[in-house]
């Protein structure tokens, strides 16, 4: 509910009316915000294996960009170049630039611990690390931050709250991070990536593992946050995607198809691609 | 369908009970059967020690003669032999067996990763009297002339532990018997931890890179924690079997049966008695005192069998709570 309020009261956008006639997407899009991520000719290969073949696209900041497409179209393959996290497996490479603020992070020279801790991710399932939810919270901080423990625990107990999961967590900050439900142990994930304050959130489907009532809370954490970051979200679910992002990243078959608002792919798709997989008449 | 198969059944499923009674019969035979057999070993040493423990009661634990012309026995210097040339084995094991593991998971070029695992299986594959063979004649004098001058010249002057390194380089001894244990462990641990490293998910350490840690913060931070319960039951794996190793022990301790606190000095293990001693144990009390020594290595290996499983049942408890 509170998603849909600020989608629409924040998105300075011209009303779309009907059809839109902003075929050109791109120079529209770039208007609005800056874009925090470029992402130019992004070729990507497991192996011999083209999963992305040439990926122009632009993320905005402090905006919620959905990819979606069907499995194996490529759509978490792109979020994964852009924390680099697929050099942890030889055989798969990526050409191309994608520029973060200008510089490219495909450089050799990119430290990479430094780009993945400005660059938070939150996988499908929930990955709390084996010790204490306040030790899961306080692990990425630790590796870059010299703090005391009275700003420690203060910064914990900030990014549980962004991550509303503070109330719930409070009183046994010393137990296992596996001792939560999953919803909350992706919460906690999510107050993970939050707590070392990146300045982009990759999120690869958050809430497919979750019931209905955790997706709900991850969704309204996910427009919530929105305020600070860039979040690039791949999900399966439609629903998900029309009610929690900004803009709409059609992929099929490691090309990006269609790229626009949200409410205009949605409503208005250009394809008939996309719209046949949005209305689910695909294959 | 349904009405054929009732049709059909009656002879067809007496069949097919006998077949399972049968079954059942004859796997709860092979399981009872070595129940069984562990019992009668049990028993057997029991008996074979009564006479040891019946003349020399519990002193037999703690007593450190050795002399069959006297008949008088003690196991301490046994004791003492099995555990610290264990100790020293993984001392030496853990460490190299980990870091082997780590590097075979983590770091290894993926063309390399499988000819070198199995290389480390080779070594466990190598029989135990090799091992033996290799100590005595290859090991042991280069520790003679090379290791143990220089182990005496410096850490036989440091304070406290300098006792540990003092005495002639005799190349036999509690050192070299725990450096070919450790040896002889290594690839036990090594493949049984590799492993278990492998069972992490790929998505938590993703997880862990995702905010910037680096591969030694990933191991040491998530893969150790995460695997903690199947290293301990690797360490105890090797343990096990640095306890209990016989031939390649027997060839380079120095079989003698006194404690010296010099880790060079010679000395002996449990089984480096018992194999050496049997054949020439004659009388009531000297095959009795090796039989009470084996009994001794059971239980002590029983023992630490069941503090590992303890620990686990701990850890397993810490992780759910």
């Amino acid at each position: 509910m509170s998603a849909d309020i600020t989608i629409t009261a924040e998105t300075p956008r011209a009303p779309t009316l009907g059809r839109p006639i902003v075929r050109p997407q791109e120079p529209a899009v770039v208007a609005q915000t800056s874009p925090k991520v470029v992402i130019k000719d992004v070729r990507f290969y497991y192996k011999g294996y083209e999963a992305l073949k040439g990926i122009n696209l632009a993320l905005q900041d402090k905006r919620v960009t959905a990819f979606i497409g069907p499995s194996g179209c490529g759509k978490s393959t792109l979020l994964r170049v852009l924390n680099r996290i697929y050099e942890l497996y030889p055989g798969q490479r990526a050409t191309g630039e994608v520029l973060v603020d200008g510089r490219n992070i495909l450089d050799s020279g990119q430290d990479l611990n430094l780009l993945r801790a400005k660059i938070g991710m939150v996988f499908q399932k929930p990955t709390p690390f084996p010790m204490s939810i306040y030790d899961n919270i306080a692990f990425g901080i630790r590796l870059y931050e010299r703090l005391s423990a009275s700003e420690l625990d203060e910064r914990v107990e900030h990014a549980l709250r962004r991550a509303a999961l503070w109330d719930e967590v409070k009183d046994k900050l010393r137990q296992s991070g596996l001792s939560l439900s999953g919803g909350q142990q992706q919460r906690l994930c999510i107050a993970r990536a939050v707590a070392v304050k990146p300045e982009i959130l990759l999120l690869d489907e958050p809430a497919s593992a979750l019931d209905p009532i955790s997706t709900q809370r991850v969704e309204e954490l996910i427009a919530e946050l929105k305020s600070d970051y860039c979040i690039a979200i791949v999900t399966h679910n439609m629903q998900q995607a029309a009610r929690s992002s900004d803009y709409t990243a059609f992929m099929y078959l490691g090309e990006l198809v269609e790229f626009g608002d949200t409410e205009a792919i949605f409503t208005h798709p250009r394809e008939k691609r996309t719209e046949d997989y949005i209305t689910g008449r695909f294959g | 369908m349904a009405s054929t198969l009732t049709v059909a059944s009656p002879r067809r499923t007496d069949r097919q009970h006998l077949q399972d009674a049968l079954f059942r019969g004859a796997t709860r035979a092979f399981a009872i059967g070595v129940l069984v057999l562990l019992g009668g070993i049990v028993l057997s040493l029991v008996v074979g020690a009564t006479a040891a423990f019946g003349t020399f009661g519990w002193g037999f634990l703690t007593s450190v003669a050795w002399n069959p012309v006297k008949d008088d026995f003690g196991a301490l210097p046994a004791i003492y032999g099995t555990l610290v040339t264990s100790l020293i084995a993984m001392l030496i094991g853990i460490p190299l067996a980990i870091g082997i593991a780590v590097f075979l998971t983590e770091l290894c070029p993926p063309p390399l990763r499988r000819p070198i695992g199995t290389l480390i299986e080779l070594l466990a594959a190598i029989p135990s009297i090799i091992y033996g063979i290799w100590g005595l004649f290859v090991l042991a004098p280069f520790l003679q002339l090379h290791v143990q001058p220089f182990l005496i010249d410096t850490l036989g002057e440091v304070p406290v532990i300098g006792p540990l390194f003092d005495g002639p380089p005799l190349g036999l001894g509690i050192l070299t018997a725990g450096i070919i244990l450790g040896v002889m462990v290594l690839p036990f641990i090594a493949a049984v931890t590799r492993d278990v490293f492998l069972t992490v998910p790929s998505m938590l350490r993703e997880s862990a890179y995702g905010v910037g840690a680096t591969t030694s913060e990933v191991i040491s931070r998530i893969v150790l924690p995460y695997t903690r319960a199947g290293v301990i039951g690797a360490i105890m794996l090797g343990l096990g079997r640095a306890l209990g190793e016989t031939m390649a022990v027997t060839f380079v301790i120095g079989n003698a049966h006194h404690i010296r606190v010099s880790l060079l000095a010679p000395g002996t293990t449990i089984s480096a008695t018992l194999a050496n001693e049997f054949s020439e144990a004659v009388g009531r009390l000297y095959p009795s005192s090796l039989f009470a020594l084996g009994a001794i290595l059971f239980v002590i290996t029983f023992v630490v069998l069941a503090a590992a499983k303890l620990l686990l049942l701990r850890l397993e408890k810490q992780g759910t709570r």
